[in-house]
C-alpha cells in the first residue's frame, strides 16, 4: 500500500464547536449513533470536514479509522466539499429502463463533471442514487431534497438551468 | 462434547468450537487465507467453505466460523467445494497476478493463467492486518470504501501517528502488501537485540541469550503491546501450555545471610559520544563487542564476516586500541582495561581465519599489554606468523570516504610522519567500566570504592572489601579477564565459607522417616516413582 | 392532550373523533406522497387553500393532505368526498374551476377526469378506475383518508384498536399463535414465517429483546415501504408495538433510509404523537407494558437491508454483514435476541389482529397468505403501487391493473425481486404470484418490485445493469462477491461492447454458481440471479450479442445503429429538429437520412418518430 507522506495541505474549515456539541448532545454522545452524527455534520457543511471528525474522535473516544471507514463506506458522506446543489440521478431499475443513464450522461456533459464530482464554482455536485422510491415517475432526479420526475434529456437540462440562474 | 462426522469419520469437539478448529485437531487440512488462531473468525476469503448436511439439507458454509453441531455431517473435499475454491483462487490470481504467494496457491490448484481480466494489485483483502491492529488496541488502519473500492487504508490516506509501529499488521500480511513505513509517522525500527549489540532486532517475547538461565522466554514490558494498550495478548492463544501470565509482577525477596559476595561485573565503554571515532555516525565503525557478534556463529550474520553498511566482505580492518581506557582527556579513565590488547589480537587472528578473501588487519596501539603468562607469545605469533600489522600510534580522526562506506584513518608514525590509510571497517577496542549502579550499591552496603568506582580492596587481599563479610570478585574489583575472575570467585567463596564455618549445620533439621513395617505375606506391589 | 390511560379512555376518545366526522362532509383528499409531491402537490395545495378562503368555504371544506394513494403516475391526485370524484394530474390553474364546479356545485368537470388508456373512457370515481378496482387494499387502503401528521385521523379509522385488543385481551403467546395461524410471511424478501420468527425470539435466551423495523428499502424499483411510512406511519408503529408485546421487547428501532426525508419526518411526528397519547412509552394505555421506538437513519448502503449489516449499522459501525450461522433472533443487535421485520410486514399485523387470523388466511394461496403490495413500474401504462391478494396472476397485475404496455410495444419480461430477483418472460404471464411460484421460475418475491420491460429493453444490458449495481453495493469483504461480481461485470461489459467471446456464457454461469454457493451474505448469494434468469430465458439475445455483434433492442451502443426507413418516412422533420447532434438531414416531405458519424445513438429521434420510420439496425 502507499499513503501520502507527511501532512498534506487541506482546506482548513473553521468548525462550529457549539453546533457539534449540540449534535453530540442530541445523539447522547453515544458512539452507536455515529452514522447519525455524521449525517448531522454533513447536513451543516455539505461534507465531513476533517476538523469536525477530529472533534468527534475526541469527544466520542472512537478511533478515527472507524469513522473514516464509515465515512467512506456509506454513500451519504463525502470527505470533500460538495456543491450548493446536490443533484442525485436515480439509477433505480424503473428509471434505468426508462433511460436514466442517458440523463446522467447529459448532465455530466452539461456540468462538465463526472458522477461524484463537484463543479469548480462549488455550485453543483452530481451523484447517483440506487433508488429514490419515485419509481412511477421515472426517470427521476432530485436537487437537494426536491424531486423532479418524468424527465427526458431536455427536461432534465431545464431543471438544471433553473438552478444555474439562481445565485 | 459434540459429536459429528467429518469426511465420514466421527469426531468430537467442545461446545462453541468451529469446524476449522476441530478439523485442525484431527489433521484435516482446510485451506484459508483470512483465519488467524488468535483473532475471531471473519469468513472473508471463503476459501474454507465446506459442505454441511444437517439432516435435512446440504449447505455451503465456511469452516472458520461455522459452530459445530451434534450429528451434522461435514465434507471438506467434495467436487463442488474444490471447484468453488479453485475459482476463488483464480479470481485472486486475476486480482494479484504478480504476488508469489497467490501464484503458488494457484499453481497448487493447477491454474496457470486466470481466464479473467488481470489487475495489478498486491492485496487480497484478507483483512488480517486490520483485525490484528484492532486487537492491538490501536485501530490505526481500517477497511475503507466498499465493494470494488474497498481497501486497507489509514484515515485520509496519510501516515498516522496513531500507529505505534508495532508491526503486527506487516507480520500477518500474507502478500507483502503492508509496509509499516506507509502507515506510521513514527520511525520504523526493530527492537534492538541487546545480546547482538543492536546489530539486529528481536521480538518483545525473547530468550535474552542462548545460554540464559533459566532458558525461558521473557516478555519485555517496554515493547509488549499489552502493556501499552491493555489489549493484544495474542501470545496466550499460541502457548499451548497456558504458561503466559501478563499479571505477573517483579518480586523482591528478602534473605538473611551471613556473608555477601559482590560479582556485578562491568559495563563496556560506550564510544557513541566520542566525536573522534564517529561510532554512531558510520555503520562500519563497530565496537569490539559488536565485532564479537559479527564473528559469532549465532550472531547476526551467522559467522559470515561482513560489514554492517552493505554486508560486503571487508578486505581491510583496523583496530583502534584504548578506546575508553588510559584516557583522561576525553573520558577520565586513567586505568588500563587489561583485556583489550589480547581480545584485539584474537579478533584479528580469527577474522583472518574466517575471511574467504585475503584480509589485511592492522592494530593501532599505544602499548601492547599482554597480561598473563605466555600471552606475549600469542602476540608475537600474530605479528610474525599470521601477519597482523601492529602500528604504534594514537588515532585522532576517522573520516568517511565519500559514500563508499570505507573509512580513512589519519595517524602519525613513531617517526613523526603523517600517514593515512583507508579501511573497509574499523573496530574500536572499548574498555571496561564499573557498573553504572556501583555507587548506589556501595552506598547501601557501606563499602568503599576507588576513584574510578571499582570496589576498593587491599593489594594482598583483593577479594575483601572495606566491610568485613562482604567480598568482591571479577571486574567489579578492577578490569580483568575470565581466568582471573574465576580464580577470584573461588577465593571469595572460600573466604566466605571460612567465615561461616562455625554456623555450619546449625539449622539442619533431621528428616523423620515413617516406621518400617512387616509386609511378609502381603500381595507384592510395584511402585513407580517419578523424580522431579 | 392528556395521556390515554385505559381501554375505556381510548374507546371514548375514538368514538368522540368518529362522531365529529360527518361522512357527508366535504373533504378534499390531496395526495402528497413523494411521487405526487414531485409532480407539484404543494403548488396545488396552495392554490386550493387560497381558493377555498376566497370563496368563503373555510370551515366548510376540509382539505386533507395525505400520503400516497398509489397511482403515482397520475399525480398530483385529488379525490373529492363525499362523492369520491377522482381528478388525476391536477394543476394549480385547474383549482378555481374545481372549487366552483365540483366543491360548490358538486358537478363533475369532465375534462379533468381520468381517461382509461385501454377503454378510452372518462371515469369519475376513484373506485371505478381499473387501476384501483381490481386491487384489494387492506394495508394500503387507508392512506387516502389519513393525514400522516395527525394521529387522530388514524384513530378515527379504528387505528390502535388492534393494540388495545392485544394489550387487554390477549397473552403474548396468543398473539404469536394468531400471527402463525394467519400465515403471514416476511414481506422484505425472505418470506420467512413471521409468527415463527417471533416465537423463536421470545424463547431465545437474553434479558433484553429488540423489535426492529427494516425501512432500508433498498431494491431499486420498489417503494411501497416508503409510501407506507410516509402515508400511514401509525400502522407500522402499531404493528411494532404489538410485535414487541408478543416477543417481550421494550425497545424498538426503525432503520430508515436517509434518502426518504418525508418518511423520517412523518415517522418522527408519529412517534411523538403516539407518545403524547400514551400509546408508546411507559405503561402503554395503563396496561403496564412499556415500549419505546427510536429512529435510526441509514447512511446509504444497499447491503444494510441485510439483517446483520443493518444491526452493525445500528451499532454505529460499518454495515458489513456477518455470518448468519447464529440467527439474529437469538443474537442480533448488541448480541441480544432481535426481531427484524420490514415495514409492510409490521403494517399487516394490526389488520390480522383486527380482522382475525382466519380471515387473513383466507386471502392468498396455500402457502402465501394475505395481500402483497407491488410497485408496478417500468414500461407499463399505469405505474404505481398495487396491492393484490397473493396468487394474483402476473397478467392481471400488468394488463388489467397496469393497463398493459404503452406505445403499442411488445411485452418482453417482468423483473421481480430487485437486484436479487429474476426476469420472467412472456411464457409465464399467467403465473400466480406467490413466494413458491416465483422461486420456481428462478425469481423471488423480494420486497415487491415489479419492473415491466418491453421490446426496447436489452436483457444483456439489464443483467449488466444489475451486476454493476451490485458491484457498487457489495460491501467488499468476501472474495466471491467482490471479485466474482467485478469479473461478471467485466464479461458483460465486453459482451455489450461487442467484445464478447465464445465461452463467455459458460464462464458467467460458472461464476454464478460459485458466487451463489460461496458468498457470505444474502446479497452475494442472490447476486447472480438476474444473470442466470436472463441467460435461461433470453440466451439467444446473449448469443446474438456475442456471435452476430448485434443488440436487437437497440440499447448497447456499440452494437446497433439507427436507420430511417425510406418507405415509412414522410419527411415531417420532427426527428431532424429534435436531434441534438444535427445528424439528421433531409428535405421537407422527403425521406430523411442519418449521418452515422455524427449520431450519438441517444434515441431521441427513435422515440420522437410517430411513424415508426426509425429502425434499429
Amino acid at each position: 500500500m502507499t499513503t501520502i507522506k507527511g501532512e498534506p495541505q487541506v482546506k482548513q474549515e473553521p468548525i462550529d464547536t457549539a453546533y457539534l456539541d449540540n449534535v453530540l448532545e442530541q445523539n447522547m454522545q453515544d458512539p452507536e449513533n455515529l452514522i447519525m452524527i455524521l449525517q448531522d455534520i454533513s447536513a451543516k457543511y455539505n461534507y465531513l470536514p476533517r476538523e469536525a471528525l477530529n472533534y468527534v474522535v475526541e469527544r466520542l473516544n472512537v478511533p478515527m479509522s472507524l469513522i473514516y471507514s464509515a465515512a467512506t463506506f456509506y454513500k451519504a458522506f463525502s470527505l470533500t466539499p460538495r456543491g450548493k446543489y446536490i443533484i442525485n440521478v436515480c439509477l433505480g431499475t424503473a428509471c434505468h429502463v426508462r433511460g436514466a443513464g442517458k440523463i446522467k450522461e447529459s448532465l455530466e456533459e452539461r456540468l462538465n463533471i463526472h458522477e461524484g464530482e463537484t463543479t469548480e464554482d462549488l455550485k453543483f455536485t452530481l451523484e447517483t442514487v440506487r433508488c429514490l422510491g419515485c419509481c412511477a415517475l421515472g426517470p427521476v432526479i432530485t436537487v437537494n431534497e426536491k424531486a423532479y420526475g418524468g424527465l427526458d434529456r431536455g427536461k432534465a437540462l431545464k431543471v438544471i438551468e433553473q438552478y444555474e440562474r439562481e445565485a | 462434547m459434540i459429536t459429528f462426522k467429518l469426511n465420514g469419520k466421527e469426531v468430537q469437539g467442545k461446545e462453541g468450537e468451529y469446524v476449522l478448529q476441530v478439523a485442525g485437531r484431527y489433521g484435516v487440512e482446510i485451506p484459508t487465507l483470512c483465519y488467524h488462531k488468535a483473532l475471531g473468525p471473519a469468513g472473508m476469503c471463503r476459501l474454507c467453505t465446506v459442505e454441511v448436511f444437517d439432516g435435512r439439507k446440504t449447505d455451503f458454509v465456511t469452516a472458520c466460523n461455522y459452530p459445530i453441531r451434534e450429528g451434522m455431517e461435514v465434507n471438506t473435499e467434495t467436487d463442488a467445494v474444490h471447484e468453488g475454491r479453485k475459482l476463488i483462487v483464480e479470481l485472486l490470481l486475476a486480482r494479484c497476478p504478480n504476488v508469489p504467494m497467490v501464484k503458488k496457491l494457484a499453481a497448487g490448484y493447477g491454474i496457470k493463467k486466470p481466464r479473467f481480466k488481470k489487475k495489478d494489485d498486491d492485496c487480497i483483502l484478507c483483512g488480517l492486518c486490520v483485525r490484528i491492529c484492532e486487537r492491538m488496541g490501536n485501530s490505526a488502519i481500517g477497511l475503507t470504501g466498499r465493494g470494488v473500492d474497498m481497501k486497507v487504508d489509514t484515515p485520509f490516506h496519510i501516515q498516522t501517528d496513531l500507529c505505534m509501529a508495532c508491526g503486527a499488521c506487516a507480520s500477518v500480511c500474507p502478500t507483502g502488501h503492508i509496509k509499516l513505513e506507509d502507515i506510521t509517522k513514527h520511525a520504523v525500527q526493530p527492537i534492538p537485540s541487546e545480546y547482538d549489540m543492536g546489530l539486529i532486532g528481536r521480538k518483545p517475547i525473547y530468550i535474552p541469550y542462548p545460554q540464559a538461565v533459566p532458558k525461558a522466554p521473557a516478555i519485555d514490558r517496554t515493547y509488549c503491546m499489552h502493556f501499552k494498550t491493555g489489549e493484544c495478548k495474542i501470545c496466550t492463544a499460541f502457548c499451548s501450555a497456558e504458561a503466559i501470565d501478563h499479571s505477573q509482577e517483579d518480586e523482591t525477596v528478602e534473605l538473611n545471610v551471613g556473608s555477601i559476595i559482590l560479582a556485578p561485573g562491568f559495563e563496556p565503554y560506550d564510544p557513541s559520544g566520542d566525536d573522534t571515532y564517529q561510532h554512531s555516525r558510520f555503520p562500519n565503525v563497530v565496537t569490539s563487542m559488536e565485532f564479537e557478534r559479527i564473528l559469532s556463529a549465532s550472531g547476526p550474520y551467522e559467522a559470515h564476516l561482513v560489514r554492517p553498511s552493505d554486508e560486503k566482505e571487508p578486505k581491510k580492518i583496523a583496530w583502534v586500541q584504548c578506546v575508553g581506557s588510559r584516557n583522561i582527556n576525553r573520558c577520565d579513565k586513567s586505568y588500563c582495561s587489561a583485556v583489550c590488547c589480547m581480545y584485539a589480537i584474537k579478533g584479528a587472528v580469527i577474522a583472518k581465519e574466517h575471511s574467504s578473501l585475503p584480509l589485511d588487519t592492522a592494530i593501532f596501539f599505544m602499548d601492547m599489554r599482554t597480561y598473563g603468562k605466555d600471552f606475549e607469545k600469542y602476540y608475537n605469533r600474530a605479528k610474525d606468523e599470521i601477519g597482523v600489522r601492529f602500528i604504534r600510534s594514537r588515532i585522532h580522526t576517522i573520516e568517511p570516504v565519500g559514500d563508499t562506506g570505507d573509512l580513512k584513518l589519519v595517524y602519525v608514525t613513531e617517526g613523526g610522519e603523517i600517514k593515512q590509510e583507508v579501511f573497509d571497517m574499523v573496530v574500536l577496542s572499548i574498555g571496561l567500566m564499573p557498573p553504572a549502579d556501583a555507587k548506589d550499591l556501595a552506598e547501601r552496603l557501606d563499602i568503599e570504592l576507588d576513584r574510578h568506582n571499582f570496589a576498593s580492596t587491599k593489594c594482598l587481599s583483593p577479594i575483601e572489601t572495606s566491610k568485613p563479610g562482604i567480598y568482591v570478585c571479577g571486574a567489579f574489583q578492577g578490569p580483568k579477564d575470565i581466568p582471573g575472575t574465576v580464580m577470584e570467585a573461588s577465593a571469595a567463596a572460600n573466604t566466605a565459607m571460612g567465615l561461616l564455618a562455625p554456623a555450619r549445620s546449625s539449622l539442619v533439621q533431621k528428616k523423620e522417616y515413617p516406621a518400617e513395617k512387616e509386609i511378609l505375606g502381603e500381595e507384592p506391589r510395584i511402585g513407580v516413582f517419578v523424580c522431579h | 392532550m392528556s395521556k390515554l390511560q385505559s381501554q375505556k379512555d381510548y374507546e371514548n376518545f375514538r368514538d368522540r373523533l368518529k362522531k365529529k366526522r360527518d361522512p357527508e362532509r366535504l373533504l378534499v383528499s390531496l395526495c402528497a406522497g413523494s411521487g405526487c409531491g414531485a409532480s407539484g402537490t404543494e403548488e396545488v395545495r396552495e392554490a386550493l387553500e387560497q381558493e377555498v378562503s376566497k370563496n368563503g368555504l373555510k370551515g366548510k371544506v376540509e382539505v386533507k393532505v395525505t400520503g400516497c394513494h398509489g397511482f403515482c403516475e397520475q399525480g398530483p391526485i385529488m379525490v373529492i368526498y363525499p362523492d369520491g370524484i377522482f381528478y388525476p394530474k391536477v394543476k394549480p390553474e385547474d383549482v378555481p374551476e374545481i372549487v366552483s364546479e365540483t366543491i360548490v356545485s358538486r358537478q363533475v368537470i369532465k375534462r379533468l377526469l381520468y381517461k382509461d388508456p385501454v377503454s378510452k373512457k372518462r371515469i369519475s370515481k376513484e373506485e371505478d378506475v381499473p387501476f384501483y378496482n381490481q386491487q384489494h387494499r387492506i394495508v394500503f387502503g387507508n392512506n387516502g383518508f389519513i393525514d400522516p401528521a395527525n394521529i387522530d385521523d388514524y384513530i378515527a379509522v379504528d387505528g390502535y384498536f388492534a393494540l388495545v385488543k392485544v394489550l387487554f385481551s390477549m397473552s403474548p403467546e396468543e398473539v404469536i399463535s394468531a400471527i402463525k395461524e394467519s400465515g403471514l410471511r416476511g414481506r422484505g424478501g425472505g418470506g420467512f414465517p413471521t409468527g415463527i420468527k417471533w416465537e423463536t425470539c421470545r424463547k431465545a435466551h437474553g434479558d433484553i429483546r429488540y423489535a426492529m423495523c427494516n425501512a432500508d428499502e433498498g431494491d431499486p424499483g420498489a417503494y411501497m415501504d416508503r409510501s407506507l411510512l410516509e402515508g400511514n406511519p401509525h400502522s407500522v408503529l402499531e404493528g411494532m408495538i404489538i410485535g414487541a408485546y408478543a416477543i417481550g421487547s421494550n425497545q424498538g428501532f426503525v432503520y430508515v433510509r436517509n434518502e426518504y426525508p418525508l418518511a423520517v419526518k412523518n415517522l418522527g411526528i408519529g412517534i411523538k404523537q403516539a407518545e403524547e397519547y400514551g400509546l408508546l412509552g411507559k405503561n402503554i394505555l395503563g396496561s403496564g407494558f412499556d415500549f419505546t421506538v427510536k429512529i435510526s437513519r441509514g447512511g446509504g448502503a444497499f447491503v444494510c437491508g441485510e439483517s446483520t449489516a443493518l444491526m452493525r449499522s445500528l451499532e454505529g459501525k460499518v454495515g458489513r454483514p456477518t455470518a448468519k450461522y447464529i440467527h439474529t433472533v437469538d443474537k442480533g443487535y448488541r448480541d441480544s435476541p432481535s426481531t427484524l421485520n420490514n415495514v409492510e410486514t409490521w403494517a399487516n399485523v394490526p389488520v390480522i389482529i383486527n380482522k382475525g387470523a382466519e380471515w387473513y388466511a383466507s386471502l392468498g394461496t396455500e402457502r402465501s397468505k394475505g395481500t402483497k403490495v407491488f410497485s408496478l413500474v417500468g414500461k407499463v401504462r399505469n405505474t404505481g403501487l398495487v396491492e393484490v391478494p397473493m396468487g394474483t396472476p402476473l397478467r392481471t397485475i400488468i394488463y388489467d391493473i397496469g393497463g398493459g404496455i404503452p406505445k403499442k410495444k411488445k411485452f418482453k419480461a417482468v423483473q421481480t425481486g430487485g437486484p436479487s430477483g429474476g426476469c420472467i418472460p412472456e411464457d409465464f404471464l399467467d403465473l400466480p404470484v406467490d413466494y413458491e411460484r416465483l422461486a420456481e421460475v428462478g425469481s423471488i418475491m423480494g420486497s415487491g418490485g415489479m419492473i415491466v420491460m418491453d421490446q426496447d429493453t436489452c436483457m444483456v444490458d439489464l443483467a449488466r445493469y444489475f451486476v454493476d449495481f451490485l458491484k457498487n453495493e457489495s460491501c467488499g469483504q468476501c472474495t466471491p462477491c467482490r471479485e466474482g461480481i467485478t469479473q461478471m461485470s467485466e464479461i458483460l461489459a465486453d459482451i455489450c461492447e461487442g467484445n464478447g467471446k465464445e465461452g463467455d456464457i459458460k464462464l458467467l454461469e460458472e461464476l454464478a454458481v460459485m458466487i451463489k454457493r460461496f458468498s457470505l451474505c444474502g446479497l452475494g448469494k442472490t447476486a447472480p440471479n438476474p444473470v442466470l434468469t436472463t441467460i435461461l430465458y433470453f440466451r439467444d439475445e446473449y448469443e446474438t450479442h456475442i456471435k452476430d455483434k448485434k443488440c436487437p433492442a437497440g440499447v448497447c451502443k456499440a452494437l446497433f445503429h439507427y436507420e430511417i426507413d425510406e418507405e415509412l418516412c414522410n419527411g415531417c422533420r420532427l426527428c431532424a429538429l429534435k436531434c441534438p447532434q444535427k445528424a439528421i438531414t433531409g428535405e421537407k416531405k422527403k425521406s430523411h437520412h442519418i449521418d452515422q458519424d455524427k449520431c450519438i445513438k441517444c434515441g431521441i429521434c427513435y422515440n420522437a418518430c410517430k411513424f415508426d420510420a426509425i429502425i434499429i439496425h
